[in-house]
This record gives C-alpha cells, sequence and structure tokens, in this order.
C-alpha cells in the first residue's frame, strides 16, 4: 500500500488577469494518509474548491506537483490523467452530482461501466452498496424523482463503487438540511470506516468539521492552520 | 482506448431526453434532404424531358455521319451506301437493354415556295414509320396526318410555313435545293398535313418529304445522317463508345446529343449549375440551423459535460459524445429524409408537377418548348450526392460543438452557476 493517499509538494493555482493575476492557491502542502477523513475549511475564496480541483487532476498546477497513491499526475496528458480520475478518484460535488438521463442505478454504475466491469458484477455491487445507504428501491427513478440527499447518496455511491484511492467531496453538503446532511456525513463515515476510503472535503459546514480526522484550514490560498481531530479538544 | 459502445449509448440517452429538440433539429435534415432529393428528381426528369424533346427534333441521342457534314450540312459530305449500312449495323450493336429508335435522313438546305411567296427551308427525307416514332411531329398533326408509307410527291409541313406561304392541306408547294451533282433542282410536292412545335423558327422552315423521293430528287443512295434516340441520355457514352469502336476506320463520325445540340446542352448545364446553387444555398442555411441547435445543447449542458470528466471521460471522449448525437440524428434524418423524399417524388410520378398556371405557354429554351408539367425521374448518381451532402452537412455541423464539448475546462464547467 502507498504510504500517501495524496501529496501535494508548493501547490500553485494562478489565473492570468487584469490588472493583476490571482494567486487562488499558493504553495500548499498537503499529505493524505490512505484511510483519513479530511476537511479543507476555510472562507469563500480561500481556494478549498481549487485544491481539490488541483487534487483531482481537473485543472493543472502553475507550479508545484501533486502525487496520487505516489504517481505525479501534474503533468500528465489529458487521456491519462482522465485515466487516473477514473481509477483513482471519486468526486462529489455540492450539486448536480447526476446524470440526468440516467436512472439511480446507471449513474451509480456508471464508472464501472467505464472501467469495463462486466453488467452482471456492476449491478451485484450497486445493490449492494444501495442496501447499505438506504437506496433500495430507488434503482430505477431518474435524478428529477430523487431528493436532494438521495442524489448526493447515488453521487457517493458512484464515487467510491469504483473503489478509488480517494474520493473528492467539494461542499457535498451546501444544498441539504441538517438531517440529509447528516445522514449523507452517516454513510460517508461509515464508507471510510468500513472499506479504508479517503475522503477529502471541501466545505465551511461546521457538522462536516465536527466529524473531520484532520482539519486544514486554508486562508487566501495558504494552509494556515492543521487540526488533528482530538488536538482541538 | 475509446469506449464506443459506451458513448454510443450515452449519446442516445441525450438525444432521448432532449426529444423535441432532437426531433427539430432532425426535421431540419429530413425535409432539407426529402426536399433535395424532390427538386433533383424533378429537375433530372425535366432536363431528361427537354434532351428527349430536343434531340427527336434534331439529331438523337447518337449520330452517324460523314466527316464534316456537321459543319457544312452538304450533301458533299454524306454517307454512301456502304457507310450507311456500317452505320444501321453499329447502331443495331449498341449496349441496350430496352429498345431505341433509329431513322435515315437525307437533309439539305433549300427553298419552300407557293404562288404566296418563297422561304427557307430545311428538307428532310426521311422513312415515315421511323420518323413517326422518331421525332413524333407527325403524332398529333396541327391538320391532316403525317406522311405513310407509299406516299411519293408529299409533304409534312409545318403551320408556320403553311400560313407564311398561304398552304393548307392538299395545296401543292415547290421545293428547290442544290443536288448532288450541283445543279439546282425543284421537286413539286403536295402538303398532306401541318405540325406544330411552338418552336418558330422550326415551324417555317422544316419539312418532311419521303426518303425515297429525296433521293431520286437530290441523287444520292447513301444518307446524310443516321441517327438514334435512346431509351434515356445516360445511354449516350456507352453507346458512342461501342459505335466508335466498331465503325474505327469506316470514315463515319459518331457524335453524342452535347455534340450536335450544343445550345440544348448548355441551357441544361446551366440550369443544372443554377439548381445546385440553389440548393448549396438551401443547406447552407439548414447547416446554420443545426449547428444553433447542437451548440445551444452543449452551452446548456455544460455541467454535464464537466461532470464527464470529472469522472473519467477524456476531452475527446466527451467531444465524440457531442458527435456522436450528431452522427445519430444524421443517420436517422438520413433515412427520414431518403424515405420522406421518395413518397414525395411518388406523388408526382403519374400526374407531374404541374406549372402551367403560374408559367406562360410556349416558353422556349435552349432550341426546345419547356414543357409546364415537371416528372421526377430517379437518377442514382444523384441520389447518392443528395444523401452524401446532408450526411456532410449533418457531421461537419456537429464538428466544431462536439470540439467546443472537448476544449472545455472541467473546473470551470462544474461550477455551481
Amino acid at each position: 500500500m502507498n504510504e500517501h493517499a495524496v501529496r501535494t509538494e508548493d501547490l500553485w493555482k494562478i489565473y492570468p488577469q487584469e490588472p493583476r493575476p490571482v494567486e487562488a492557491v499558493r504553495g500548499v502542502d498537503l499529505v493524505v494518509a490512505p484511510g483519513e477523513f479530511v476537511v479543507m475549511a476555510g472562507p469563500s475564496g480561500s481556494g478549498k474548491t481549487t485544491v481539490l480541483n488541483l487534487l483531482g487532476g481537473l485543472t493543472r498546477p502553475s507550479r508545484g506537483k501533486v502525487w496520487i497513491e505516489g504517481r505525479e499526475i501534474s503533468a500528465l496528458p489529458d487521456k491519462a490523467l482522465a485515466q487516473v480520475r477514473l481509477s483513482r478518484i471519486g468526486f462529489v460535488f455540492q450539486s448536480y452530482n447526476l446524470l440526468p438521463v440516467l436512472t439511480a442505478l446507471e449513474n451509480a454504475e456508471f464508472t464501472l461501466l467505464l472501467q469495463g466491469v462486466p453488467v452482471t458484477e456492476r449491478r451485484r455491487r450497486v445493490r449492494r452498496l444501495f442496501r447499505e445507504i438506504g437506496l433500495e428501491g430507488l434503482e430505477d427513478r431518474r435524478p428529477p424523482r430523487l431528493s436532494g440527499g438521495e442524489q448526493q447518496r447515488v453521487a457517493v455511491a458512484r464515487a467510491v463503487l469504483g473503489e478509488p484511492a480517494l474520493v473528492l467531496a467539494d461542499e457535498p453538503t451546501a444544498n441539504l438540511d441538517s438531517a440529509t446532511a447528516d445522514a449523507l456525513l452517516d454513510v460517508m463515515e461509515q464508507l471510510n470506516r468500513d472499506n479504508g476510503t479517503t475522503f477529502v472535503f471541501s466545505t465551511h459546514d461546521p457538522r462536516v468539521m465536527e466529524r473531520a480526522s484532520r482539519l486544514v484550514r486554508l486562508v487566501d490560498g495558504r494552509v494556515a492552520e492543521e487540526t488533528v481531530s482530538g488536538d482541538a479538544g | 482506448m475509446i469506449r464506443f459502445p459506451t458513448l454510443g449509448w450515452l449519446a442516445l440517452r441525450n438525444l432521448g431526453r432532449e426529444l423535441r429538440r432532437s426531433a427539430l433539429t432532425a426535421a431540419a435534415m429530413t425535409v432539407g434532404l426529402a426536399l433535395l432529393i424532390l427538386s433533383r428528381t424533378l429537375a433530372d426528369g425535366a432536363h431528361e424531358d427537354w434532351i428527349d424533346s430536343g434531340v427527336r427534333l434534331a439529331s438523337g441521342h447518337v449520330s452517324f455521319n460523314a466527316p464534316g457534314y456537321r459543319d457544312s450540312e452538304s450533301l458533299d459530305d454524306r454517307l454512301d451506301a456502304g457507310q450507311l449500312e456500317a452505320s444501321l449495323g453499329a447502331a443495331a450493336l449498341a449496349p441496350l437493354t430496352e429498345p431505341s429508335i433509329t431513322t435515315v435522313r437525307v437533309a439539305t438546305r433549300g427553298l419552300a415556295s407557293s404562288a404566296d411567296g418563297a422561304l427557307p427551308a430545311l428538307i428532310v427525307g426521311v422513312d415515315p414509320a421511323s420518323e413517326l416514332a422518331f421525332s413524333r411531329l407527325g403524332a398529333e398533326p396541327a391538320t391532316g396526318r403525317y406522311l405513310q408509307e407509299g406516299d411519293r410527291l408529299h409533304a409534312f409541313i409545318g403551320a408556320g410555313m403553311a400560313t407564311r406561304l398561304g398552304l393548307r392541306t392538299g395545296s401543292r408547294m415547290v421545293l428547290t435545293a442544290q443536288v448532288a451533282s450541283g445543279d439546282i433542282a425543284g421537286q413539286l410536292v403536295r402538303v398532306v398535313g401541318t405540325y406544330r412545335t411552338g418552336l418558330d423558327d422550326l415551324d417555317e422552315a422544316l419539312v418532311h418529304i419521303p426518303l425515297s423521293v429525296a433521293r431520286s430528287w437530290l441523287g444520292v443512295e447513301g444518307a446524310t445522317s443516321v441517327s438514334m434516340v435512346l431509351p434515356h441520355s445516360a445511354f449516350t457514352d456507352p453507346v458512342l463508345a461501342e459505335a466508335r469502336a466498331t465503325l474505327e476506320g469506316a470514315g463515319i463520325e459518331v457524335a453524342g446529343w452535347p455534340e450536335t445540340a450544343r445550345e440544348l446542352y448548355s441551357a441544361v448545364r446551366i440550369d443544372d449549375a443554377g439548381d445546385w446553387v440553389f440548393h448549396l444555398i438551401l443547406f447552407a442555411i439548414v447547416t446554420l440551423a443545426i449547428l444553433n441547435a447542437v451548440f445551444m445543447s452543449v452551452l446548456h449542458r455544460k455541467r454535464e459535460l464537466g461532470l464527464l470528466r470529472s469522472l473519467g471521460l477524456s476531452g475527446a471522449e466527451t467531444g465524440l459524445v457531442v458527435f456522436v448525437e450528431g452522427v445519430l440524428l444524421t443517420i436517422a434524418s438520413g433515412l427520414l429524409g431518403v424515405a420522406l423524399g421518395f413518397a414525395l417524388v411518388w406523388a408526382f410520378f403519374r400526374n407531374g408537377l404541374d406549372l402551367t398556371d403560374i408559367m406562360p405557354a410556349d416558353i422556349t429554351f435552349g432550341g426546345i418548348v419547356f414543357n409546364p408539367v415537371m416528372y421526377p425521374s430517379i437518377e442514382l448518381t444523384h441520389l447518392v450526392q443528395s444523401v452524401a451532402l446532408t450526411t456532410v452537412i449533418g457531421l461537419s455541423a456537429s464538428l466544431y460543438p462536439a470540439w467546443h464539448a472537448a476544449r472545455l475546462d472541467p473546473a470551470e464547467s462544474v461550477k455551481v452557476e
């Protein structure tokens, strides 16, 4: 097993803009161990989402490097980067996570489909996970017929079913009420605990922060503070 | 490796979701192709009609002459008896699956005169039976009848000539021309009937007399031309090639209608070019409509396309999803367009497209009288061209949206608006 699920070194993201370039991320060094439940917190504009996008290879760093399970991904060509996203990274966004033309089951198994997993094996894995996270019976529903919480759980299912090295969740509870958000976080914690799936969140939701095994606070694109669960006391 | 089945499946689902948008986009292509097929088949039918009418009044689809005759139109440049036999033999060998019509003519320029005056005339000695089927001039005489087997000193003339020379059925007239010996000789004939083509120049000049009379009067044994009307103008080139090969070295010139009826050929080409320009303008508009529809759907689905990138599709594969949508739409539209096009063509096969109400009578064009009733004619080459044009347009209209989708910044695309 790799020592690190994800590691960054002097990570910068600078957007060219007039009159001055915007430095969204400024020299972030981050190490996430396999199985961690890491939360990045900070005010709007602190660079949380940009860091997640850099970790997930959705955008390329202006400077610095990113490793996923020991493999440097910052300079990979588009096709190879897509393959890394497919096989090693799961994403959960704030909203609009699902493809509207597919059912809940089809959305959940989409990553497995792209990975070439046979249909019977896909269905078996999806149905088992749906049972575990309370989605049983909703397999054939399309996104518009699912509640916000159900949609997010389907997105989480899709993110973890491909057995990625890490799941990146960008404000996953932002559009959910308290009870639904707690239920979603319970699911994620359960998957983290039972399967050892590594989660990295960006949020300013205190409920998410409370559950973090490590809390990383970003301010103006820099890591301002790191707190390991129990330290804050 | 690109996952074509998955991308195709996704593209199909996307088309199904925006059914109205997909249907409207497909409808633009379907109707465009159907109208193109109808328009092409009507144009092809009209052109074939023009050619058929034109060549029947002139030298046929294929004509056999002595070298130099087409320029000189002189009896000196005629086919002798041997060459006439050889020409008829070559005509009989024409590689055709349907029957053709072959006629033998002896033609000369001369003068037609009566008590009322004289007119320059094109005097043609014809075999009445074959000529009737060939030129159809005598099929519906304006007055009297056409020439018949056994007629001797008879003539079938245009209604214009009859009027100008004060002639009626049964009237006598004198034809004067330079005969083969070089002398000027006259021939008295009696009018058995008149025709009206609508072409004033022809109606005032063309005179048909029996071939035997022309031969004895003009002093020729052979003929000035052997002419063939083929079942379709498309047979011209193969028949020409075969006849030229058969008659190589025989001192016989074999020419196709594009050479013998240059004015008609130019008219068809010009009209054809005009049709294509019109079709290209029509399809440029259709292309822009499709491009707009597909591109708007890409902009509308920016987040979805970004999501696909985050799930592991490469930029090229994401673009391919959009392109495959265009391909599927094009295939569906192509099939529907061909079906609709054929349905429209079928509707006009029986009675044609009648433009009588919007077209003045007796419009002449390229040496023929324009038929205001247009009948479609299916030509495989043009049909394939129409389908190919639609395919190219459907696919090229999808290329830019696909390229745009492939180049979307995934991080920007998945941002919450």
